[in-house]
Parts: structure tokens; C-alpha cells; sequence
């Protein structure tokens, strides 16, 4: 189960398919990206790919000593762009592979146009997903949700997404969802639907214990993409944002031409590779004077998470002119999601605050939506348990109190979901399987999908139980990888503020259900 | 009990199948190859471990019926026009014209099309209606289309070699050629609506102009291989060549600098020189490549641009990766001393292992009657054995069982011996205590031992690479010796003659001529290529008349090469992956560098910033100017014959003889082929002569400095006596220019 590897092979495979001689590979714009996430471009010229054309660009010149290989996604723009390629073929042989299903009808009209009989290939080659690490894969959609249901055409994106994992993988899986969640259910619902109407393409090789696959929602657990995110891989992106393993560099004041975009890759970075899951204080020990330095540019992060644990410092890290709006909101919305239910909640009060200290709307509004997309009522399990509502600041702040590093550990809520479900104590009340099998054995391949956008976070403890728990492989997947702009621009997106009195009343419906 | 490593051993377990490693459990099992062979690349050629699903029969199935219908009306399409084009049409009255068109498609009615199908406009008095000749269909003037005679017969006559789909009765291509000026009917059209005659065109509908057009392309490409797939294609051949070449070579050279005997040396620099010479011809055609058409007019297309660079890159790419991995072959006389060390290992080795060998058994034996003699009575028995067992009273000493471990040279071997014997004798006594003190010795020692071997590996090593620094030092300065007398000879003629010395000579073509260069470049890649290489595996004598066969260019700077990649080997960390590997014949032979092209000369001692300059391929273009002046890219192509190379090509041979019978330069100085040449740019002579005898004098005191430093006297001695006739030379020469 190794999501890098997967995709890979099936670009390697039609590399070597196509057989020696110049080529270029054809593709559109998420294929694009998905090459990119496996291929570097030494390593693909080594196999004699020399160009890169996008299948809508117009200026491309004919060159009929190159090959061609089309990886494309089977929209029906590709399509047309396809159809029109091969009626005035620019290049001397096609291979033609699509990322997943293609219908028959499509398959026609391509054979019709193809006059000149320069297709040599046509196949469904299911690299429909971004493989960011072995075991994350995001699909790059962000807004996947308008209020609490889904975005149709984000759906069907995703359902693609998903199966196609499920096809690379071999894995035809059980199906477990998060109950609480409208969406978790409707996507579940299509991933069978698909997996039924295929079912020829989903026989592999029965194992013993089938694969799972747990469908969550990010509303689930907002906290998690709110934290500032304490791993290598998860600092860069809250920090700089990647955007398919690039960093964009470009806005950094005086930086040089050949870094404007760097490449963070665990496969052709080795410090990458080793690093990118260990706590930034860990590596800190390597590198220190970035460690340093990121301190100095940063102490308000770390009196933010520290004084958490007393809530009445809130009110005045707020006042503290050093924490920006944006941080500022966020330890609201955090202190919102927390004490949401607690009788002597402040939040007017703290909302005032932020409306003293000059935050704009913008933001103000941001922390009713926060609460709305991840709020006690549309948590299907309990994030802050009343047991825990201790223990849990308690874990925001373990490493605080001097447990491995000064930077806390917050261990997002996935972990203890995947945890029961490892151990298989997941409440099927909460999670119920889809349909009427269930799972008697411990699971141990599984997919974890989260509606909403996963986060570095949440992969490194994928990562961790992945090293931890022999005879256990999990994947991660979200509609997108989150730091907290993207996340906040997500439930944005979702335009739950804007709409809050219809959400309430579908929530409720939710939560009576229960 | 045989080892688990034994072959043939049958092994069970939880073995992963792809590392052999017994992982205990299937969980580890399992682990381990997620872990360590996941990520590798080992999908078999048509295995994937992915789903996936092919159309193509399905395609294939919908094409053919297509494509049926595709060809039959392209072939009733061209046979039509074969019986249009079938008579001559100049002789023939329009009248007669029109009838036979008629009869080889029926028109459309008149009346059955009141509006261009095409463009939709009306048909009137004015706006005519005129016939596709080919389907019959009608269109107006502006959207009919023509079909040239000769575009015609292009289509009928290639249908006919390559289809062979029909059978034309009779018809000659040639008849129908004569095409009479003046008559262009389309601009009469007005005046004579119904005389109308095309003698030399066919009218017909957008549609079957379309079809034809296409059907061209195709005659066209099929006919037509672009330049770049030619030279692609050969530098696919030399880079699989490497492929092959390479290991076998690496093997050889690994088996040689081990001291092993398997490899005979020459059979290996044969081959070093000969995958030397593929790898410069991959430069060359990449370079080509990278060249073809940027002075075209109108350039080519960006895409095309882009592929090029795109080839040249991956081939620096190639080289670079596997280059760098050719390791140095020994000298004679290194290898000599490989081969005795090796012998010396050998038999350190067994004699160690015989005396293993002896040591088991006597423990063996001595184990037997220990046994026996402890069964009997423990005490005594180990003091009836051995020669003199010292006893005290309750002391209990260990002798040292000293037979035949004194020829171990090794101390911490001797130490390791005897106390083996002494836990023998200690087990023999029964002193528990004692046994295990010793044993805990035993292991230090060992320990100890191991270490102390791994250092001697590392310091024989660091020995063998500081000799070979030495040696090649050495090579330097004869070459640097051999140059210097050869100077003197050709000043003393410059200075009488005032022609220009042979290296500048050398230069000459690419300083002054530099649109000269790709085509020599072409030549060479195109027609020496690959007779080179084959030509290469014979062992070459380094007569100097041979260096009339252009061949022997090649020959030369890889055999530099070669030396230099001793050097490589150390420069490499630092130069990181900007390296080009052929820069680097600068630092082997700065002598010939510094003489031929000065630019180039302050690269051979500090490369690092021309190198990672050059090496980019996608700035090269911008660098062409600079690169003509002194890029030492293009040195190894140079087809202008360097004495120096004959000398080069054997260092071994050199190496032993330093002096060199008689004088090699002089002979490929009247035949270089290039000299006429050289005579193109006489303006340029004087200073760089005198740079060049500056870059000489410099170069010689760090030669002086290096010799100081190795403590090498003598040579620090003739490298002096050098420096003060350069000095003198130059004091002459400025004198004489003033």
C-alpha cells in the first residue's frame, strides 16, 4: 500500500509500453500534477521523454518523429481535445491512457476519429489521485462541500478519486462512515455504487481479512487543521504552503531565480525523507539556526499554545499587540470550539475583543463558521469528552510541560479513531459499515478518506502507526492536504456563516437521529 | 552443521523473496518488504501490481469500420482523379474536357442546389455554380478549390507504388507536365463563363481537397526522416553500447586494481579507450542535435527548440552518471605491485587459515584427552599434561602453549592464540572463573584485531591513492619536459621563420573559423562514428605518421581522458554534479590547453566556475560566442592532429621510458591536413604567443612549487632550468615585437 509507488508504476508502465524513440507526453492539468508528485525530470528523460505538452495547448508544432503518450483525465473537454488530435494527428503513434473509467461511447467516437490509424493503445490506467506521500493521497479540490452536502461535481471527483485508489491499490474494501456526517454517507454511497457497477474491474484476489475503508468528515475534528502543525513537512506548508510538493518562493523578498519554486520531495530528497515527519524541534537539533531564527519570528505561537491551557490568558494574549488577526482569530476559534458548551463561556466577550483589537469581519465571522463546520452538534463522536475536556488540554500541552520538545504534541483526534478501529473498538454506532457485512477480524489494510482535507498532522500518525502496529498498512486521503488558511478557506467555501439557521436545523436532524 | 549461506542449502522460514533475509515472522515478512522493496522499481516488464483495463480491442473494432470507409473513398478519390489527369487536357477542347469529366462522376443537378452547401450564399446569373470534378457536388466560386497537375500525380503515382489498391489501365505521369502560361481560366472567369478551360488544374470541393491534402502528408512523412531522428538514433546506439561496455570494463578494472590476474591490463585500457570514444561521440551527436537548424531561417519551432535541449541535457545527463563511475586503471607498474600484494594476502591468508585449521584439531585432541583424563581424575590430569604446568599452592598459571604461533608477525594475533590455549587449558582444569575472564579477553582482543585490520585496509588504500597521485604528477611532469624541449625546437623556428608555433596552429581553425566547426563536427558523427569505435579495440602503436588518418584525432584526447579520470575520481566531490567530464582533459593536460587556446588555460587550474557555465545546456546557446573563443567542449572533437595525443595515448609505456627516441613532432606538423587552415588568421599570432609563454611560465612554477613540496629536487632542478629559458624566450621575443 504504497500510493508513490502506485502511481508510478503505471507511468512507468507506459513509458515502456510506447518502446524505444522520442516521445512526449501529452497530458492535461491535473495529470499534470499527478506525474509530477511521482516523476522527476531527469528520471523521465532518462526513459526518453523529452517534452511536456498540455493536450489543450494550441501552438503545439507537428513532430511526427515523436511518439506520443496521452495521460489524460476522461473529461469530456479531454475528449473532445482528443478527437480533434486525431483527426489532424501532430505526432506519429498514440498511446492513449486514461485515468479511470472511460465509457464505451467515448471509446467510439475516439476510433472514429482516429482516420489515419495512429493509435497503437488505449487503456484506463487508474493514477486518478496526487500521491504525496506513500501513504497520503489528496485529490486537490478545496470547497469540496456547500453547507453540509456535497458540491455534485466535487463528488463525482472525489468518488473518481477514490475508486481509482482503491483500483491502483487492489483493494476492494468494506466500507465504514462517519454517521454524523451527510457527506461521509453520500460519498460512501457512490464509492459502492461504482464498485458494484464495475465489479469486474474490482475482482482481485480475495485476502484474508478484507480491506477497510473509513470515510471521516473534517468537521469532525476542527481542531486538528487550526494547531499549528509542528512537523517539518507540516511547518512548510503552514508557513509557505505546498502546493503538490512545490513550494512557491516567489514572494520571499530577494530570493534567487532557481528558488522561486523549490521541490520537496521524499523521494529525491534525502533530508527531506528523513525529516519530514520528525517534530521541527527534533530537526531543530540539525539545523539549528533555522530553529533559532523560526523562534524568534515565532514566540507568539508558542505563548498562544501555552496559555490555552488557562483560558483566562485569552483574553489577554488578545490584547497583546505582537499576536496578529490572523493568529488572534485563531485562538478564538479554538477557544470557541472548546468551551462552545460551557456555561460561563466568554466568547462575546472574546469576540468583542477581537472586534477592539481591529480583526475584520473577515475573520470575526470566520470563528462563528469554524464553530458551525466543527461544532459539538455536527461532532459525531466526542472530540472534547467530558471525561476528557481536561485530558485533552492536557494533550495539547504534554510536550509543553516538557514530555519531548518544548513544541506541543497534540495528537490529532484521527489517532484515536484509527486506534479503536485498529484494535476494533470503533463504535459501529458512530462509524457503521455500509451495507450488511461487517468486519470480524482486526483490520488490517485501510483507507482512511477525509472529506474536507487531511493534514500533515494527521499523516505523520499514519505514519507513526504505520511503523508501530505490524500487520497493519494505512493510507490517508483527503479532498485536499490542510494548513489553516486553506482550511478556514474551506469552511469558507462550505458558506456555513452565511447560512447557518438551514444548517442548524440539518444538524439537529443529525444529532436526533443519534 | 553448514552455514545458512552455503549454496544449495535449503532454507525455510519467513524469507523474503526478493533479499533472501529470514525475517522470523510473517508480520516482519511483511513489514520488511513494504519497508525495503515497495518503493523499488520491479515490475516486471508487463506485470503491474495496479489494475488496469484495455479499450483497444474495442477501439480497433469501431477504427476498422471507419477507417474501410475512410480508404475506399480516399481510393474512389484518386482514381477518379487518375482518369481526369488520364488525358492530355492542353490538346483537348473544353467541350470534350467537360464530357469526360462527366463521365467519371455524375454532376449533381443544377436545380437540386439553389444555395452553397458550403457557405450558404445563393447561386444567381453571378454567382455560378460550379461541380466538385471529383464527387460531383456543387459549390460557388469562392469555395471551390483546385488541384494542381502535378499535386495530382504526386497522389496517383505514390497510390500506385504504396497502395496498390487499384489498377490504372494506362497512364503515363510524365504526359501531362507541359503547363501553358496565360490561360489561368479563374481570372477570365467573367468574360468566357462557358469556355472555361483548366487545362492545368482540377476543380474540386473543399471537402476532397481536404482528404487529398491529408493523404500527402502521409506520402510526404513517410518519405521523409528528419535529420534529428537520424542522429538521435545513432546516439541511442552509442549510449546502449555504453550500457553494455561500461559494467564489463568497471568489472575488469575492479578486478585489476584488486590485484587479480583474470584481466589481462591492456585488454582493459583497450576498452577504457573505446567506451572513452562512445561517450565522445555521444557528446558530439548531443551536441549536434542540440545545434540542428538554430540557423535556419525561419527558426525552428520552440517545440522543436525545447526537444533539442531537451536531448543534449539527458545526454550530459547520461555521461555525466557514467562517467564519473569508470574507475582508473593501475599503472604496470602499480599493477605489479597489486599482483604482489595480492600474492602476499593470498598466502597470509591460507597460511593463517592452515594454522586454523591445525589449531581446531589439536583443540579437538586435546578436548579427547582432557576428557579422558578428567573422567579419571581432573587434577591430575592437567598436570601430566603439557611440558612444566607451573603449580603453587592454590595459584592455578596457564602456560603459553608457544608451538608454532611464533610466526605469527602479529602481536594481537599471537596475544589472540595464546589465549586460546589458555582457556583450553583453563576449561581443561575446570576453573570456571578463569575460563570466563579469558574468554571476555578473548573477545576484546578479537574485537581489537578487526579494527586493527579494517585500519590496515583503509591505510593500504589511502597509500595506493597517494601513489597514484604521485605517478600521475610524475606523468605530468615528463609530458610537461617532453613539451618544453619541444618548444625550445619549434621557437627556435618561430623565431628565425616568424611562423606561427604548431599548437597555435592547432587552434587556428576554431579561433578564427568557427563556422567551420560543426561541420568537421558532422564529419566526424556522422561518418567516423562508428568506425572509430570499432577501429579503436585494436591496440594502436603510436607511430606519428598514423596521425594522417583522421581516425587517430579521436583516439587522442580520450586516451587523456583516461589519465585524467584518476584525477576525476578526486575532484569529483567537490565539483559536485556541474562536473562535465570532458572538461576535465583541461586538468590532465593543461600543458596542451595552455598552449592551444589561452582562454581555456585558466580553466585547467581553476574549472569550476567555466565548468558549470558550460555544462548547463540550456544556457549554451547564449554561451556559442565564448564557446567558439575557448570552450574546452569542443577540444576533444578538434580534428586538428596534437602531437601530444600520439604521446598520450600510451602513459604506461611513457611512464617506463621517459625518453622518447627521436622526435614525433615534427612529422604530423607537414602532414596535418589542417595546416592550410591555420594560415587564415595570421593577426592574432604575436600576443598570444607571449600569453601563452606567460601561462607556460606559470604553470612551471607550480610545478616548481609541487616538486618543492613532494621533496623532488631533481625535478625542481629541471623544471628551474626550464623557467629561466621560458623567461628568456619571452624577454627575447618582447624585445623582438617592440
Amino acid at each position: 500500500m504504497n500510493v508513490v509507488f502506485a502511481v508510478k508504476q503505471y507511468i512507468s508502465k507506459m513509458i515502456e509500453d510506447s518502446g524505444p524513440g522520442m516521445k512526449v507526453l501529452l497530458m492535461d492539468k491535473e495529470t499534470t500534477g499527478i506525474v509530477s508528485m511521482v516523476y522527476t525530470q531527469s528520471e523521465i528523460l532518462q526513459k526518453e521523454v523529452y517534452l511536456f505538452e498540455r493536450i489543450d495547448s494550441q501552438n503545439r508544432e507537428i513532430m511526427k518523429h515523436l511518439k506520443a503518450i496521452c495521460f489524460l483525465r476522461p473529461t469530456k473537454e479531454n475528449v473532445d481535445y482528443m478527437i480533434q488530435e486525431l483527426r489532424r494527428p501532430k505526432y506519429s503513434i498514440y498511446f492513449i491512457y486514461f485515468s479511470n473509467v472511460i465509457s464505451k461511447s467515448d471509446v467510439k467516437s475516439l476510433a472514429e476519429a482516429d482516420e489515419q490509424e495512429v493509435v497503437a493503445e488505449v487503456q484506463e490506467f487508474y493514477g486518478d489521485y496526487i500521491a504525496v506521500n506513500p501513504h497520503l493521497f489528496s485529490l486537490n479540490i478545496l470547497g469540496c462541500c456547500q453547507g453540509r452536502n456535497w458540491d455534485p461535481a466535487q463528488l463525482s471527483r472525489t468518488t473518481q478519486g477514490l475508486t481509482a485508489l482503491l483500483l491502483s491499490l487492489k483493494k476492494c474494501p468494506m466500507i465504514r462512515y462517519q454517521l454524523s456526517s451527510e457527506a461521509a454517507k453520500r460519498l460512501a454511497e457512490c464509492v459502492k455504487q461504482v464498485i458494484t457497477k464495475e465489479y469486474e474491474l474490482f475482482e482481485f484476489r480475495r485476502t484474508e481479512v478484507p480491506p477497510l475503508l473509513l470515510i471521516l468528515d473534517r468537521c469532525d475534528d476542527a481542531i486538528t487543521p487550526l494547531l499549528n502543525q509542528w512537523t517539518y513537512q507540516a511547518m512548510v506548508h503552514e508557513l509557505l504552503g505546498i502546493n503538490n510538493n512545490r513550494i512557491d518562493l516567489s514572494r520571499v523578498p530577494g530570493i534567487s531565480k532557481d528558488l522561486r519554486e523549490v521541490v520537496l520531495s521524499a523521494e529525491n530528497d534525502e533530508f527531506y525523507a528523513n525529516n519530514m515527519y520528525l517534530n521541527f524541534a527534533e530537526i531543530g537539533s540539525n539545523i539549528k539556526n533555522l530553529m533559532e531564527d523560526f523562534q524568534k519570528k515565532k514566540p507568539k505561537e508558542q505563548q498562544k499554545l501555552e496559555s490555552i491551557a488557562d483560558m483566562k490568558n485569552v483574553k489577554r494574549l488578545l490584547q497583546n499587540p505582537k499576536v496578529t488577526e490572523f493568529d488572534a482569530a485563531r485562538l478564538v476559534m479554538l477557544y470557541a470550539l472548546h468551551y462552545e458548551r460551557h456555561s460561563s463561556n466568554s466568547l462575546p466577550g472574546l469576540m468583542m475583543d477581537l472586534r477592539n483589537k481591529g480583526v475584520s469581519e473577515k475573520y470575526r465571522k470566520l470563528v462563528s463558521a469554524v464553530v458551525e463546520y466543527g461544532g459539538k452538534r455536527v461532532r459525531g463522536s466526542d472530540l472534547f469528552s467530558p471525561k476528557d475536556a481536561v485530558a485533552i488540554t492536557k494533550q495539547f500541552l504534554k510536550g509543553l510541560k516538557g514530555v519531548e520538545n518544548v513544541y506541543t504534541q497534540h495528537q490529532p483526534f484521527l489517532h484515536e479513531t484509527l486506534d479503536h478501529l485498529i484494535k476494533g473498538k470503533l463504535k459501529e454506532s458512530l462509524y457503521p459499515y455500509l451495507g450488511p457485512s461487517t468486519l470480524r477480524d482486526r483490520p488490517q489494510d485501510i483507507i482512511v478518506f477525509v472529506i474536507g482535507g487531511a493534514t500533515y498532522e494527521e499523516a505523520l500518525t499514519v505514519y507513526n502507526l504505520n511503523r508501530t502496529t505490524p500487520g497493519v498498512r494505512i493510507v490517508l486521503g483527503g479532498t485536499t492536504v490542510h494548513n489553516t488558511k486553506s482550511f478556514l478557506e474551506e469552511v469558507l467555501a462550505s458558506g456555513l456563516h452565511s447560512r447557518s439557521k438551514e444548517s442548524s436545523q440539518a444538524t439537529s436532524r443529525s444529532a436526533s437521529r443519534r | 552443521m553448514a552455514s545458512l549461506d552455503d549454496p544449495g542449502e535449503v532454507r525455510e522460514g519467513f524469507l523474503c523473496p526478493l533479499c533472501l533475509k529470514d525475517l522470523q515472522s510473517f508480520y516482519q515478512l511483511h513489514s520488511h518488504y513494504e519497508e525495503e522493496h515497495s518503493g523499488e522499481d520491479r515490475d516486471v516488464k508487463g506485470q503491474i501490481k495496479s489494475a488496469v483495463r484495455s479499450h483497444l480491442s474495442e477501439f480497433k473494432k469501431h477504427r476498422a469500420a471507419r477507417i474501410d470507409h475512410y480508404v475506399v473513398e480516399v481510393n474512389k478519390l484518386i482514381i477518379r482523379l487518375e482518369k481526369l489527369t488520364a488525358f492530355d487536357r492542353t490538346n483537348t477542347e473544353s467541350a470534350k474536357i467537360r464530357a469526360i469529366e462527366k463521365s467519371v462522376v455524375p454532376w449533381v443537378n443544377d436545380q437540386d442546389v439553389p444555395f452553397c452547401p458550403d457557405c450558404g450564399n445563393k447561386f444567381s446569373i453571378r454567382n455560378r455554380r460550379h461541380h466538385c470534378r471529383l464527387c460531383g457536388s456543387i459549390m460557388c466560386k469562392k469555395c471551390m478549390e483546385l488541384i494542381s497537375l502535378p499535386l495530382a500525380n504526386k497522389l496517383t503515382s505514390a497510390s500506385k507504388e504504396s497502395l496498390s489498391t487499384h489498377t490504372s489501365p494506362s497512364q503515363s505521369p510524365n504526359s501531362v507536365h507541359g503547363s501553358r502560361r496565360g490561360s489561368i481560366s479563374s481570372m477570365s472567369s467573367v468574360s468566357s463563363v462557358l469556355d472555361e478551360k483548366d487545362d492545368d488544374r482540377i476543380r474540386c470541393c473543399t471537402h476532397c481537397k481536404d482528404t487529398l491534402l491529408k493523404r500527402e502528408q502521409q506520402i510526404d512523412e513517410k518519405e521523409h526522416t528528419p535529420d534529428i531522428v537520424k542522429l538521435y538514433e545513432k546516439l541511442r546506439l552509442c549510449m546502449e553500447k555504453v550500457d553494455q561496455k561500461a559494467p564489463e570494463y568497471i568489472k575488469m578494472a575492479a578486478s585489476l586494481n584488486a590485484g587479480e590476474t583474470t584481466y589481462s591490463l591492456e585488454h582493459a585500457s583497450d576498452l577504457r579507450v573505446e567506451v572513452q570514444k562512445v561517450y565522445e561521440l555521444i557528446d558530439a551527436l548531443s551536441k549536434k542535435i542540440l545545434t540542428l537548424g538554430l540557423n535556419q531561417d525561419p527558426p525552428p519551432h520552440p517545440s522543436n527548440l525545447r526537444l533539442q535541449r531537451m536531448i543534449r541535457y539527458s545526454a550530459t545527463l547520461f555521461v555525466q552518471e557514467k562517467l564519473l563511475g569508470l574507475m582508473s586503471l593501475p599503472t604496470k607498474e602499480q599493477f605489479e605491485e597489486l599482483k604482489k600484494k595480492r600474492k602476499e594476502e593470498m598466502e597470509r591468508k591460507r597460511a593463517m587459515e592452515r594454522q586454523a585449521a591445525l589449531e581446531s584439531q589439536r583443540r579437538l585432541e586435546e578436548r579427547h584427552s582432557g576428557l579422558a583424563s578428567q573422567a579419571a581424575n581432573g587434577e591430575v590430569a592437567s598436570l601430566r599434561r603439557g611440558p612444566a604446568p607451573l603449580r603453587k599452592a592454590e595459584g592455578w598459571l596457564p602456560l603459553s602453549g608457544g608451538q608454532g604461533q611464533s610466526e605469527d608477525s602479529d602481536p594481537l594475533l599471537q596475544q589472540i592464540h595464546n589465549i586460546t590455549s589458555f582457556i583450553k587449558q583453563a576449561k581443561a582444569a575446570g576453573r570456571k572463573d578463569e575460563v570466563r575472564t579469558l574468554q571476555e579477553n578473548l573477545r576484546q582482543l578479537q574485537d581489537e584485531y578487526d579494527q586493527q585490520q579494517t585500519e590496515k585496509a583503509i591505510e593500504l588504500s589511502r597509500r595506493q591513492a597517494e601513489e597514484e597521485d604521485l605517478q600521475r604528477e610524475q606523468l605530468q611532469m615528463l609530458r610537461e619536459r617532453e613539451l618544453e624541449r619541444e618548444r625550445e625546437q619549434f621557437r627556435v623556428a618561430s623565431l628565425h621563420t616568424r611562423t606561427r608555433s604548431l599548437d597555435f596552429r592547432e587552434i587556428g581553425p576554431f579561433q578564427l573559423e568557427p563556422s567551420r566547426e560543426p561541420r568537421t563536427h558532422l564529419a566526424y558523427a556522422l561518418d567516423l562514428g562508428s568506425s572509430s569505435i570499432q577501429s579503436s579495440i585494436a591496440p594502436k602503436t603510436p607511430t606519428p605518421s598514423s596521425a594522417q588518418e583522421p581516425i587517430r584525432v579521436w583516439s587522442g584526447p580520450s586516451a587523456l581522458g583516461q589519465e585524467l579520470l584518476t584525477q576525476s575520481s578526486m575532484s569529483q566531490q567537490n565539483e559536485g554534479p556541474s562536473l562535465n567530464p570532458f572538461d576535465e582533459e583541461d586538468l590532465s593536460s593543461p600543458m596542451e590547453e595552455g598552449t592551444a587556446s589561452p582562454p581555456a588555460a585558466g580553466a585547467s587550474f581553476g574549472p569550476s566556475a567555466h565548468i558549470s557555465k558550460e555544462y548547463n545546456p540550456f544556457e549554451e546557446e547564449d554561451d556559442k560566442e565564448e564557446a567558439m573563443a575557448g570552450n574546452p567542449f569542443i577540444h576533444p572533437d578538434s580534428p586538428a592532429p596534437n602531437p601530444f595525443n600520439e604521446e598520450a595515448e600510451h602513459p604506461q609505456q611513457r611512464h617506463s621510458s621517459p625518453l622518447v627516441p627521436g622526435n614525433p613532432f615534427e612529422e604530423p606538423t607537414c602532414t596535418n591536413p589542417f595546416e592550410m587552415d591555420s594560415d587564415s588568421g595570421p593577426e592574432a599570432e604575436e600576443p598570444i604567443e607571449e600569453e601563452l609563454l606567460l601561462q607556460q611560465i606559470d604553470n612551471i612554477k607550480a610545478y616548481i612549487f609541487d616538486a618543492k613540496q613532494c621533496g623532488r629536487l631533481d625535478e625542481v632542478e629541471v623544471l628551474t632550468e626550464n623557467l629561466r629559458e621560458l623567461k628568456h624566450t619571452l624577454a627575447k621575443q618582447k624585445g623582438g615585437t617592440d
